[in-house]
């Protein structure tokens, strides 16, 4: 406390040498000069006092035969009169702090934790959309709101937490580990569904769970047909249909169909010869222009231009609409060149393999396969002649067939 | 004077003096500073002189009416 006080009211730390220095103390304490921190050097003593007590000093000096020269200025007072001579720096010192007030009022960075199915994205285009953005106002978010929005709006989302961390916003999600069963099955009442082939071929492997099979194994079928219906009759008593009942058919469908495939491979081809000879341009840009520094043109015939360049960024997820980088552009030759046999044969075969491994995750079975390769001078020609085999069904509203209402009528007389 | 309860050292002018151990020493009522180094100091009271004898003694503070010793002080003598 005493510091503090000492501090803002300025103090100078003296030295001190002369006849009689303990007369000097005397005269402070009778004159009540405060005179602290007093160390004796040998030839001669520091101490430290208030500025008007050095100014009340002098007198004693005199009396004493004692001289005092000022060491060092400290405390509040000095402060302040040196910063009097750095107006600029203080000024922007205060300029800083405002500035510093002022941006802390602002969101400059949103983060969203706990999201897997829901992207990013699709987030951060909500949040948009709710008026939720970086740059905004503190004050303008209403935190209650937008958590009870956010699970309002997504089903996925089970619990919420929006935080704000400093100029930070912080939202934490949990979405539903539970599977989300849709409600078609609610409107099997009112109408059915039925099961039609995507592709013609022929009916390999049925079996039904629900609703009435129109086809059975070894069928012919064409695309579109259906195969297994969603109206399952009602009969009356005369074996006539009184109602339909509609249900969403379900079965195991496999359906089997042939497969032709060309694949044609050209024996001479061009290459591109890097010559090793680039040039490195740096680059810088702001929003969509953007500006190269170099001012010659570009002394290759064949060339290719790549690009790396960097966004400036002011927090993690704070860019600003400015880039920097480099160009690279590289030289090539283009050298025509032949294919040996043994590579003919691999690139084929590579090209052969990618399309039955996409097929093979598309759920389709190969059955049987029959490959050849005709060769000629100038391309080659893979031929295959597969048979597929795939559940290739989906699901589309049942045609309501119509059932004279007024035999219903009679019977429910009856 | 003992009848009267009153206090001695504004009655008689004696020196008050506190000692912290060996490392501080707090004074009253004292006349003035007769010898200040680094091995003593040498105050005046009314009736005798106090003599703080020790090494690297310094005065943390001094007024008319009290003063603060520190450093390590050896020996405190009545002369």
């Amino acid at each position: 406390m005493l510091h503090w006080i000492q501090y803002l009211r300025g103090y100078v730390a003296v030295k001190v040498w002369g006849y009689s220095v303990e007369r000097l103390l005397n005269l402070c304490g009778n004159h009540d000069i405060l005179v602290w921190d007093i160390e004796d050097h040998g030839d001669y003593h520091t101490m430290r006092m208030s500025i008007a007590g050095f100014f009340a000093l002098k007198p004693l000096l005199k009396k004493t035969g004692t001289r005092a020269a000022v060491l060092g200025k400290y405390g509040l007072p000095f402060f302040m009169s040196k910063m009097w001579r750095r107006k600029l720096f203080v000024a922007g010192l205060v300029c800083c702090i405002l500035f510093w007030c002022l941006a802390s009022r602002f969101i400059w960075d949103i983060r969203i934790e706990g999201n897997f199915a829901l992207t990013e994205d699709v987030l951060m285009d909500y949040l948009e959309e709710k008026g939720v953005h970086t740059a905004m106002k503190k004050s303008a978010l209403e935190i209650e709101t937008l958590e009870q929005a956010l699970r309002e709006d997504y089903d996925l989302i089970t619990w919420t937490s929006v935080q704000l961390k400093g100029t930070t916003l912080l939202i934490r999600i949990k979405e539903n580990e539970m599977p989300v069963y849709d409600d078609r099955e609610k409107d099997a009442g009112t109408q059915g569904m039925d099961l039609v082939a995507e592709k013609e071929g022929v009916v390999t492997y049925i079996i039904t769970r629900s609703g009435v099979p129109q086809v059975a194994c070894g069928d012919s079928v064409q695309k579109g047909d259906v195969l297994v219906s969603g109206a399952v009759p009602v009969y009356n008593e005369d074996t006539t249909v009184r109602r339909y009942q509609y249900v969403e058919a379900d079965a195991d469908i496999t359906l089997s169909y042939a497969r032709n495939l060309s694949l044609e491979e050209e024996v001479a081809y061009d290459e591109k010869c890097y010559t090793g000879e680039e040039i490195t341009i740096p680059v810088a840009g702001a929003g969509e222009k953007e500006v190269a520094f170099r001012f010659r043109g570009i002394p290759y015939a064949f060339y290719d231009t790549s690009e790396d360049k960097k966004q400036v960024q002011l927090l993690d997820h704070l860019f600003l609409p400015l880039y920097y980088g480099k160009r690279t552009v590289r030289e090539y030759e283009i050298v025509p060149k032949m294919h040996t046999d043994e590579e003919m044969k691999n690139l084929l075969q590579e090209r052969f393999r990618k399309i039955i491994s996409t097929l093979n995750e598309k759920g389709v079975q190969i059955t049987k396969k029959n490959v050849t390769i005709k060769k000629n001078d100038k391309k080659w020609v893979l031929n295959a002649h597969m048979q597929l085999e795939e559940p290739a069904v989906k699901l589309t509203p049942t045609i309501t067939e119509p059932v004279d209402d007024s035999e219903e009528e009679d019977s429910q007389n009856d | 004077m003992e009848s009267l309860k009153l206090p001695k050292d504004t009655m008689l002018g004696a020196a008050i003096v506190t000692v912290t151990g060996n490392r501080e020493a707090f004074i009253e009522n004292y006349k003035g500073i007769l010898e200040y180094t680094t091995e003593s100091i040498v105050l005046q009271g009314k009736n005798a002189k106090i003599c703080f004898e020790g090494s690297s003694l310094s005065i943390d503070y001094y007024t008319n009416e009290d003063m603060k010793i520190s450093g390590k002080i050896d020996a405190l003598r009545y002369i």
